[in-house]
């Protein structure tokens, strides 16, 4: 086997604190060496417990964590070469800057003048320079995150592990702070574990997204495909950007079936190779919300690869490059066009007009 | 940084228009304050102008009685309280008390600091030991005092001063001391620890380059309690001190045969030193807060 | 496995309080089995005792005119000094955490007022004797003033000074935790309050003080059992007009009476326990204290 020193591959594990319920459940996941992955799910799906088992602050109640090919449950931190940056980053109070990059060169025995000589150059990368006597409380949130990422990557690790490392921030630094995290991946080389509950986070930073519901994980792969392709309502719907339909499939006819449920009967969907589908089956499609096209009710749709179904307009929120208008269609809860700006304003809608909501048979995405 | 330089000038806006109510940060104040502003000044006078009193009347010449009006201006007083055979041995008493407190303080602060830790986690029995702790705390003293007495005659050893009076004394110092570490402990972030730990720190030098510095200002303030709460320990004392006195068990019998400003005398030297302890741990924690900043220099930060 | 981690934190645990318990094993624990069994023994009246099993003592004491009037005594002046230091207490900690506008002011102010609990008490109490006393302060203010034409007697060495010494002590007690608990109080909730109509009284009496009821349970219990187990204030401030329970404890000591002292000592130590009972039951104080 000729794995990267930084992939991570989590085998059956479980963590369960309390011997009853379960925090994580089978989890399997491959994260390959050098890759920045997102694990997305809301508070409380685990995905926090599971970053904390790789880093060694929690031991799995079953299945094997393997960094490197090599067995690490059991190994204190340091010796998995892993490093964690905390939520709200926990720098110690007390130490300057400096010293705050400098505590694991220190603990290790380094002289002063060695220490000081790693951390300056470790401060220049990320840009503290001038502020590397500062003390944590007088620094800005981008700042504190910046010395915590040094803190952590002073110790040369192989994964760094990030829990929430944006959350503490205003949405403004947010997106700045997102970029630099990027930058220093990249910079290091190293992989990067990143937990987040922010769908726009995980898609903007991570070669590999893997969503969590309830101690599980849902889905894994790269963003695009998550967010293009989701496996399942859950998926489609934390992600967001999907407008998701339940039917019961009616008359399969070659490469397209026929719903034939009340709320959306007579829709076509698409057959694509391998997919099976049997009439009277209960199924769950996608249509991406920017696919939506809207139309005044009273207009004939000629294209034979479009599928519609009406719609009443609940609401308008003008979003800057696309309008976002929210529909009572289909019979779901959330069904939502995005039209874009010149289009929306070419001919406006009001709140209360009916409309036909159309998108193109082949875009429709099947849901497991 | 300007917007936020504007969001927070919004903000501060904002809530003080939104707290003028009840705790004006603007405008005119609701009569409340000047009433409970007069409860609190009385309150003050009350604290302070008995002892100011007798810091006072001690400082009369040989004929100062124990009330006002003051007569003549001296040091007699002081003088007498050394010299004199009648009022007993102030200074050895003195002595006593301030090496007993000494050994105090630093048992109740490395206890009170050890349990404080134990505590942040639940373990099996710890309410049991906690009840036990707040049960040493409002126990009787002078029972309790008896009580030890018994024990320590059942086992033969002799009441002494640092055997039955310290084991007594900590038992009321260690319950406060553990009390505060608790205050201080409440605003230890446990990451700091883990994050330590993250960065291949051993407990013991979690313990000493992050949990100790963290928590020295509160550290002072145990070493504080224990210092003056064994200092003027009195009724814990009375039977466990065996046969030398400590100041308060001198001062105790000094109320009960002295009629003289001696008395307001011992009372003034007791009180300054118990200000220069005070002063002292103070000014540690303002000195501990100053060498942090002066270590990092710079202008006041962005918004933390 | 995760028995084994329990195993160990709760090692762990005991290992931290090891030395705590060491020392109130020995000197709290052990001192009041010794006290409560020296309750039942016998004594030949020289400081000797004998083992026995003898609730005499108890009768003595339980069926004594004189034991009800020192209950009767101990608790007037505990339910004073309580009241008081409580209403001074409660007012003094909503003034500085409310009402004083700068937070650095309201933290000095505090400050200030504890400044005194860390000199001696035997010193704060006697301060009171020039001001009290017959020739004292006040009793000369009032004569010049012409409000009076004789010296106030009962201002000094009477229960009234008995309990100014106490409140004057103890308020203290009741401060540090209200001040607390208030200053944890987020002061949204007081305006949320305003602004659903709420008057000055209905904040203090449906926010305010619930909100601060585990400061006013631990000052309580600070205030309650340093009274009941005090006797030297009763015995310097009411000029031996008062007596207190462990006043008795004490005398019965002196002449060698260890078993009837003993069981008064019992009996105090159940009715201070009732007592902190019901108001731990009334606050969980180990849940306020540790938050």
């Amino acid at each position: 086997m000729n794995l990267g020193k930084g992939h991570i591959e989590i085998a059956g594990v479980a963590k369960s604190y309390d011997g009853f319920t379960y925090a994580v459940h089978g989890v399997n996941l491959k994260i390959p060496d050098g890759a920045y992955c997102c694990i997305l799910g809301p508070s409380g799906c685990g995905k926090t417990t599971i970053l904390r088992m790789v880093a060694g602050h929690e031991d799995p109640t079953v299945g094997e964590i393997l960094i490197g090919g090599e067995n690490v449950v059991g190994l204190p931190p340091v010796e998995r070469r892993t490093a964690m940056m905390f939520q709200s980053y926990a720098l110690f109070p007390h130490l300057t800057v400096r010293d705050n990059i400098a505590f694991a060169l220190r603990v290790r025995g380094l002289s002063k003048t060695e220490r000081y000589a790693k951390t300056d150059a470790m401060i220049e990368k990320v840009r503290m320079t001038e502020f590397s006597d500062r003390l944590p409380a007088q620094l800005s949130g981008g700042q504190q995150q910046r010395v915590a990422l040094a803190r952590a990557a002073i110790t040369e690790p192989r994964v760094l592990l990030l829990d929430e490392p944006l959350s503490a921030l205003d949405e403004h630094l947010r997106i700045r702070m997102r970029a630099e995290l990027r930058r220093m991946q990249r910079e290091l080389g190293i992989t990067f574990v990143h937990v987040t509950h922010t769908q726009l986070e995980a898609i903007a930073l991570a070669d590999m997204v893997v969503v969590m519901e309830n101690g599980k994980i849902k889905q894994s792969g790269p963003a695009r495909e998550i967010y293009a392709a989701p496996k399942d309502r859950y998926v489609a719907e934390f992600l967001g950007g999907q407008n998701v339909l339940s039917g019961k499939v009616g008359k399969i006819n070659g490469t397209r079936a026929m719903i034939a449920s009340p709320e959306i009967a007579g829709i076509q969907i698409p057959m694509h190779a391998g997919a099976r589908l049997e009439a009277g089956q209960a199924i769950d499609i996608a249509v991406r919300r920017d696919d939506v096209e809207l139309f005044r009710e009273d207009t004939a749709l000629s294209d034979q690869d479009m599928a519609s179904v009406p719609a009443t307009i609940l609401g308008i929120e003008y979003q800057g490059n696309f309008v976002k208008v929210m529909l009572d269609a289909a019979g779901e809860a959330e069904f939502v066009a995005y039209v874009p700006e010149r289009r929306f304003f070419e001919n406006p809608f009001k709140v209360g007009d009916s409309v036909l909501a159309a998108w193109l048979i082949d875009r429709a995405h099947l849901l497991a | 940084m300007s917007l936020a330089r504007v969001s927070d000038v919004v903000a501060t806006s904002v809530s003080a228009r939104r707290s003028r109510a009840i705790a004006p940060t603007s405008g005119r104040r609701p009569w409340t304050f000047y009433v409970l502003a007069i409860l609190f000044t009385l309150y003050l006078l009350a604290l302070y102008g008995p002892m100011a009193c007798i810091y006072i009347l001690s400082l009369q010449d040989l004929r100062g009685g124990l009330v006002f009006p003051i007569k003549g201006l001296s040091l007699h007083w002081f003088v007498d309280l050394f010299t004199q055979v009648r009022t007993g041995d102030v200074q050895g008493s003195f002595e006593r008390s301030f090496k007993l407190a000494l050994v105090v303080t630093v048992l109740t602060v490395v206890v009170s600091f050890l349990a404080g830790l134990g505590f942040r986690k639940r373990f099996a029995g710890d309410t049991v030991v906690f009840y036990m702790m707040i049960g040493s705390l409002v126990a009787p003293g002078l029972v309790l005092g008896i009580g030890v007495g018994l024990i320590f005659n059942a086992v033969g050893i002799d009441a002494s001063l640092f055997t039955s009076a310290l084991g007594a004394q900590l038992s009321w110092t260690l319950p406060f001391g553990v009390l505060v570490m608790f205050a201080v402990m409440s605003r230890f972030d446990h990451a700091w620890e883990e994050a330590a730990r993250d960065l291949g720190a051993s407990p013991w030098q979690t313990i000493r380059l992050v949990v100790i510095p963290v928590l020295a200002p509160g550290i002072v303030a145990v070493a504080l309690f224990g210092f003056t709460l064994s200092y003027d320990e009195f009724a814990r004392t009375l039977q466990t001190a065996g046969s030398l006195n400590t100041l308060p068990l001198e001062i105790w019998s000094m109320t009960l045969n002295i009629t003289s400003p001696a008395l307001y005398a011992l009372g003034t030297v007791t009180t300054i030193v118990s200000f220069l302890v005070i002063g002292a741990s103070l000014g540690t924690i303002a000195f501990m807060q100053k060498r942090r900043e002066a270590r990092a220099p710079g202008q006041q930060g962005g918004a933390a | 496995m995760a028995q084994s981690a329990a195993f160990k934190r709760n090692l762990a645990g005991w290992a931290y309080v090891a030395p705590l318990v060491v020392v109130l094993i020995p000197f709290f624990v052990l001192p009041l089995i010794a006290v409560v069994a020296a309750s039942f023994f016998e004594t030949d009246g020289f400081g000797g005792l004998f083992p026995a099993f003898n609730l005499d003592n108890y009768t003595e004491i339980l069926t004594s005119g004189l034991t009800f009037n020192l209950y009767y005594e101990t608790i007037k002046f505990t339910v004073l000094t309580w009241f008081f230091s409580l209403l001074i207490g409660f007012f003094v900690a909503y003034f500085l955490v409310f009402h004083v506008r700068n937070q650095l002011l309201a933290l000095g102010l505090f400050l200030l007022c504890t400044v005194p609990f860390w000199t001696s008490n035997i010193i704060r109490m006697i301060s009171w004797i020039p001001l009290l006393g017959k020739e004292g302060l006040v009793n000369e203010a009032l004569l010049k003033l012409g409000l009076i034409d004789q010296p106030l007697e009962f201002l000094l060495f009477s229960s009234f000074a008995v309990v100014v010494a106490y409140v004057h002590q103890l308020t203290i007690f009741m401060i540090v935790p209200i001040f607390n608990a208030m200053g944890r109080i987020d002061k949204r909730v007081v305006e949320a309050a305003l602004d659903a109509g709420a008057s000055r009284f209905d904040i203090m009496r449906l926010i305010i003080v619930p909100l601060s009821k585990s400061g006013i349970a631990l000052g309580s219990i600070f205030v309650i059992s340093i009274v009941m187990g005090d006797f030297f204030v009763v015995k310097v401030m009411s000029g031996g007009g008062s007596a207190s329970v462990v006043g008795a404890f004490y005398e019965n000591i002196s002449v060698l009476q260890y078993p009837t002292a003993a069981a008064s000592a019992v009996l105090l130590t159940i009715i201070l326990v009732i007592t902190v009972g019901l108001i731990i039951r009334f606050v969980d104080i180990r849940k306020e204290i540790t938050r």
